[in-house]
């Protein structure tokens, strides 16, 4: 975030060395140009966390096993489970989704003799994600344990692809920047 | 104290109304505009550069914190939907104008390119089109701008279409390749639509209204929501009724013409709004066509990866979003069905990866796959024509009144089955150009869907089947006239505005004419 705003303020000088070097002739009150966005839109969240403890520390995980950390940061790091927090807090029916969810996968850890899902190693936790989501890619999910991790997915897809981390040092996003002109295309097609 | 009779009162600040109340003032008329939302700050008060993650929510909000605007059909704010338009502007051809001689069906203009062009060559003067001479035919020429160059991934559908002898144009829009004036050249930051602050992109209220503020002629008034026109015994526009957004305070103001430029939805909701004992039906409505022939442009929509981009660095090529276009090429050719459709692509930005959830997989190779697709991603919507039938209207919602207890506009369309012959082949063949281009597709539309509102208050030269006519002035009250897409007989297929804003100059003119003449 510190370093976001120290871009953002990099891009606004630019633009103030734009105005001083182009030459309007009708500089002055009436010029049309950026004004600097002093106070940046950055919302702290209002409220508490709506999960509880133990079921934000699965949706973290599970957020965490679908985009994991790699040379850059996974889905945890993003803030993807607070972002899920949120979006959850304002849906019942994605709530009761969610819960049954939850619950299905603690069951399937007592299978393995586990108390719950995050006691898993890696390894088992995959196993019983991985057909959830083939299932889930595979069309309309129909079976309410594919709805959840296909909510849990599409979650996480949003929220680590419009966070920092995501959208600017995962994917490599460098526009919302300020240029002269655009260039002529010199790839060879 | 007498109240003050201006001598034009017009409803709406967007495209038609901006243009023609402008033109008007500068002509010498006393104009009023009444605008139902408040008066927005370009510069200060849209989100113009701001990024998903400033917010929990990640949803970007059109106007800054405590800004008030854009929020409701009745409350969008000084300038309308100019203010966040893509800005596309595209002149109409004689084929556009004349469909029913060109197709023998749907309904023709009472009008004719040569009766337009120097309109759009004023509107092109007056705010800056930006765009290549391109020598077509059925997409003419203007006052042009340079273009901008185009994207990379432009050039690669340009060789996927040449392929099959489909051509792709530079964009035409209406925002500035070079400055001109107070307002600099667009610096390519690729929020075009989240308002542009810097005006490089035209609205009304910045690009003609505000200079027409200095004539002293034209008056704004912002907050002022319109629910009725009064008539009198002698079917003219006493009074225009409108309330105060935020206090609810009601008043009334006379004008000896009234323009409705409310956006045709909005439009034909206030005239069928405005129930008298003369007009039961609605103002103007003695044809019973009010609201009839809505022909909204009919959309489908392609995300797709281009090959040759996949796995490549992430470059910034944001732009002014699309920079290029694809005309029609379906009109002088054989087919089953009439009329014809246009293709936009390339016009999303990068700061949202929306597509992401339904790549498949989970784990490092998802999210490998992700990274490899964002800079090869890209949208392609064609747009097409739809000809008016009979299930296609605006009627309005008594049941379910809105937050200022009015009737909300309800719009209904319908394809025939000519519109969805037109419509499946103008999926097969962008189909055809995509797999030309290389392109793997990663999802089509199922079902068509609408935009740019068109028709419910059409021009004709009938006064049976049409509510204007061809100055845009109704058959039925001589002192009201109404300039939007609303007025449209037949929509084309290429986008409104740069239409809506040539009428609009040209109905001023009208007004202007008779004013002088004293005929109002």
């Amino acid at each position: 975030m510190a370093s976001y705003s120290s871009d953002r303020r990099r891009v606004l000088k630019l633009f103030g060395a734009i105005s001083a070097t182009c030459t309007f002739p009708f500089a002055g009150e009436e010029l049309y140009g950026q004004t600097a966005h002093e106070h940046a839109n950055f919302v702290p969240q209002s409220q508490g966390r709506f999960l509880n403890d133990a079921d934000f520390k699965t949706v973290a995980r599970i957020a965490d096993l679908i985009i994991p950390p790699t040379e850059t940061p996974g889905a945890i790091q993003a803030g993807v489970p607070e972002y899920i927090d949120l979006v959850i807090s304002r849906d019942e029916n994605q709530q009761a989704l969610l819960a049954d969810g939850l619950r299905w996968l603690d069951v399937q850890a007592k299978e393995q003799s586990a108390d719950r899902f995050l006691e898993l190693d890696e390894r088992s936790q995959l196993a019983i994600l991985e057909p959830l989501c083939a299932a889930a890619d595979a069309e309309k999910p129909h079976a309410r344990t594919v709805q959840f991790f296909a909510l849990l997915k599409r979650l996480t897809a949003d929220g680590y692809y419009t966070s920092k981390i995501g959208l600017i040092d995962e994917l490599g996003y460098k526009g919302n920047a300020v240029r002269t002109s655009y260039p002529e295309c010199v790839h060879e097609h | 104290m007498q109240q003050k009779i201006y001598d034009v009162v017009v409803i709406g600040s967007g495209a038609g109304g901006g243009t023609l109340s402008s033109r008007l003032a500068t002509l010498g008329a006393d104009v009023l505009v009444l605008e139902g939302g408040p008066h927005v700050n370009t510069r200060t008060d849209f989100n113009t550069h701001a990024l998903p993650f400033e917010f929990p929510s990640r949803h970007i909000p059109t106007m800054r914190p405590g800004k008030p605007g854009f929020d409701g059909e009745r409350s969008r704010g000084l300038g309308g939907k100019t203010m966040l338009w893509n800005a596309v502007a595209l002149r109409f051809s004689q084929r556009d104008f004349k469909g029913r001689q060109h197709d023998d069906v749907g309904e023709d203009w009472p009008l004719d390119y040569a009766d337009m062009a120097p309109y759009y060559d004023r509107v092109e003067r007056e705010v800056g089109v930006c765009a290549n001479y391109d020598h077509l035919e059925d997409l003419p020429d203007g006052v042009f701008l340079p273009p901008v160059p185009m994207k990379c991934t432009d050039i690669a559908i340009q060789k996927g279409a040449a392929k099959l002898g489909v051509k792709v144009i530079h964009v035409r829009k209406a925002t500035l390749s070079r400055s001109r004036g107070v307002r600099p050249a667009c610096h390519f930051c690729g929020n075009c639509m989240a308002g542009c602050d810097v005006v490089a992109k035209y609205n009304s209220y910045d690009v003609q209204m505000v200079p027409a503020l200095k004539t002293g002629k034209l008056t704004l008034r912002g907050n002022s929501v319109v629910y009725e026109l009064g008539v009198t015994d002698e079917a003219r526009v006493s009074e225009v009724r409108y309330f105060d957004r935020e206090t609810r305070a009601e008043g009334a103001v006379q004008g000896r013409v009234v323009v409705v430029a409310c956006a045709c939805a909005q439009s034909v909701a206030l005239l069928l709004m405005s129930k008298s004992s003369q007009f039961p039906n609605g103002l103007a409505n003695s044809s019973g066509q009010l609201g009839c022939n809505f022909i909204p442009h009919i959309t489908a929509g392609f995300e797709l990866f281009l090959d040759d981009f996949i796995g490549k660095p992430s470059e910034n090529d944001e732009g002014f979003l699309d920079h290029a276009y694809i005309p029609s090429f379906v009109h002088d050719q054989k087919r089953d069905y009439a009329r014809s459709f246009g293709i936009q692509f390339g016009y999303h930005n990068r700061r949202a990866a929306g597509w992401a959830r339904s790549i498949q997989g989970m784990g490092k190779s998802y999210k490998e796959a992700i990274k490899a697709r964002y800079p090869a991603y890209m949208t392609f919507s064609p747009y097409q024509e739809m000809l008016p039938n009979d299930d296609s209207y605006i009627d309005l919602d008594y049941e379910h009144p809105d937050e200022y207890g009015l009737p909300r506009a309800r719009r209904h369309w319908k394809l025939s089955e000519m519109d969805m012959k037109l419509h499946n082949d103008m999926k097969r063949r962008c189909l055809d150009i995509l797999e030309a281009s290389g392109a793997q597709i990663h999802s089509i539309s199922e079902e068509p869907s609408t935009n740019h509102e068109i028709g419910g208050c059409r021009m004709g030269s009938d006064p049976r089947s049409s509510i204007l006519d061809a100055t845009c002035r109704a058959h039925d009250v001589p002192n009201l006239y109404v300039v939007d897409a609303s007025v449209f007989p037949s929509s084309s297929e290429k986008n409104p505005t740069l239409t809506i804003m040539a009428l609009a100059s040209r109905t001023a003119d009208f007004i202007a004419d008779r004013l002088q003449k004293k005929e109002v």
